[in-house]
């Protein structure tokens, strides 16, 4: 059918060429900057080529950032998924369809609610005098506890909250796809005497692994924005803790220095890294 | 059969938790929301208190919080529409039409979610500020637009792919052009599904934080940027205030619930 006509022509150019320009250009001109030493301040710039990467790799505190942040794409990736399979299992095996939908719908609050919303709500939630989170904790320990001004356990506080909102609608995600699943292989091997954890371990989770992927790749993507959930409870810290990558490129580039260049130098690697990464597993995932 | 029913007992247990883990921090919000600052630093936490409207008023009237207001409205609400402008006939015709840059699109489209936002906000920081067009609505509308626009696209591909082929081709038929076809044919059969992506996008930028951070500093700063300054008013962190502010920035999110659980719903249902 519909042979001959422009459509795809006229729907599909105009669309691609606003996209284009306004995906490419500040993208070409962040490795356009990061090859000069541009500063806020100053307008004055020139090319200092490679020397602003050179200047990275004997920067502790970026290397310390470049370090958190691999820390906190494994912890958060890991936690979600950790979270959501064996939920969404529960889910699915323990409660009626009803039930089941009402609770779906609720599990996705948390990911609707803005990051700096949720980032209130549990660091209101962890305030060590009148917190609700951190109540019983103090009447445990028997004095206020601050877990967001702690080094060793503010990021995984911040990773709490993140896990709220992403293993919950993971969770979801999860049960809907097992209830796509045909009942008839999960049937037989239950008549063989399979237990229920064996049943979802070896048959039905394998057989969505190709979502399973999907979601861990959604999840890696999705980890690395993490900035305003960071930036609104620890502001990187304490100290520089819980400072990743954008944290530290932002301080640099816009606060602390306005030193824009080496900022995009940053800024510069981890599109690159992120795009290598995610273009390799991308292809190899289909 | 005692060990079932302890196991059976344990499940729900865990279920009962996770509900609660919801339920509790947004209630209590809402709660707090309504509290004067004595009751909200009292221990332990208090659940019947005189309730108050005095940081929904505080919050409301204050003006950077009205021309935040604003300045969301009108920037989601334009880059929305033209994310689904541009994005909904090209995602079509990506759907319908088979070729050999198909592919290519979707993964282009994919590929701009992978980029890190301060990758973006940089170089567009100063773009924009030798534009002449930094801190501006116009310069946050063009920006955002590159996200609902991608967004939209890729939502919109398989939304439209579902559509049955037959009613197309029966209207080609019966003489439509290709044309009609999308306006009087696809569109409507796939509203619900398109207005699920369109409104996806939509959460998308009325969420966004670290673009709108360095892309504004006064005159079209968002909400999630002025909610977050609040917490800097004076020396106490004034959380009453802050819950309000929580609650006016996450309603209009909350407010598509219904609509964004029943596009994932089917979304997921006939991917399978």
């Amino acid at each position: 059918m519909k042979t001959g006509t422009r459509l795809p022509f006229v729907f599909v150019v105009p669309t691609m060429t606003v996209l284009a320009v306004v995906a490419l250009v500040p993208t070409i001109d962040a490795i356009n900057i990061a090859l000069q030493n541009r500063e806020l301040s100053n307008p004055d710039s020139h090319y200092v080529w490679l020397a602003n990467f050179a200047a990275l790799f004997h920067d502790d505190r970026f290397l310390h950032s470049m370090w958190i942040s691999l820390l906190w794409e494994l912890l958060t990736v890991s936690a979600t998924m950790i979270v959501a399979i064996p939920l969404a299992v529960l889910l699915f095996e323990t409660v009626g369809s009803r039930l089941r939908d009402a609770l779906c719908v609720l599990f996705i609050v948390p990911v609707l609610l803005p990051r700096v919303s949720a980032a209130y709500v549990w660091k209101f939630a962890f305030h060590p005098l009148y917190g609700l989170a951190a109540y019983p904790l103090k009447l445990a320990v028997g004095h206020p506890v601050d877990l967001l001004s702690d080094p060793h356990t503010a990021m995984a506080t911040v990773a709490i909250v993140d896990v709220w909102q992403w293993g919950l609608l993971f969770s979801v995600i999860v049960v809907k796809l097992l209830e796509t699943l045909p009942r008839q292989p999960l049937e037989a091997a239950r008549l063989d005497y399979a237990r229920t954890w064996e049943i979802y371990l070896f048959i039905a989770i394998p057989m969505l692994r190709a979502a399973m992927i999907s979601l861990v790749f959604v999840k890696m993507v999705e980890s690395l924005r993490a900035f305003d959930l960071i930036y609104v409870m620890t502001r990187g810290g304490p100290g520089i803790a819980t400072e990743t990558l954008d944290m530290y490129a932002y301080s640099q580039g816009f606060i602390e220095s306005g030193l824009i260049s080496y900022a995009s130098s940053m800024a510069v690697l981890m599109m690159a890294a992120t795009s290598l990464v995610f273009t390799v597993i991308w292809r190899w995932a289909r | 059969m005692n060990a079932r029913a302890l196991g059976r007992f344990v499940t729900r247990a865990i279920i009962v938790v996770v509900a609660l883990l919801v339920v509790i921090p947004v209630v209590w919000t809402l709660l707090s929301a309504f509290k004067h600052t004595v009751d909200i630093q009292t221990t332990p936490p208090i659940l019947v208190f005189k309730p108050t409207l005095d940081n929904f008023i505080y919050v409301l009237n204050r003006a950077s919080v009205r021309g935040a207001l604003f300045n969301s409205v009108v920037i989601s609400a334009s880059s929305v529409l033209i994310g689904a402008v541009l994005g909904l006939p090209c995602a079509y015709a990506v759907a319908r039409y088979p070729s050999r840059h198909a592919e290519d699109i979707q993964f282009f489209v994919l590929s701009i979610r992978f980029l890190p936002p301060i990758a973006v906000a940089l170089p567009l920081m100063v773009i924009w500020l030798d534009l002449g067009l930094y801190d501006s609505r116009t310069s946050m509308i063009i920006t955002y637009t590159l996200f609902t626009l991608s967004v939209t696209i890729w939502l919109a591909i398989p939304a439209f792919k579902r559509v049955p082929r037959e009613i197309e081709d029966a209207a080609f038929v019966d003489g439509y052009s290709a044309y009609a076809i999308f306006f009087l044919i696809a569109l409507p059969v796939a509203a619900k599904s398109l207005l699920g992506a369109i409104v996806f996008s939509f959460v998308l930028v009325w969420n966004e934080f670290l673009i709108a951070l360095m892309l504004t500093t006064s005159d079209a700063r968002t909400l999630p940027i002025v909610a977050s300054e609040l917490s800097q008013l004076g020396f106490d962190t004034p959380w009453g205030i802050l819950n309000a502010s929580v609650i006016v920035l996450s309603l209009p999110p909350l407010m598509f619930l219904g609509v964004l659980s029943g596009f994932l719903n089917s979304f997921l249902k006939r991917k399978a």
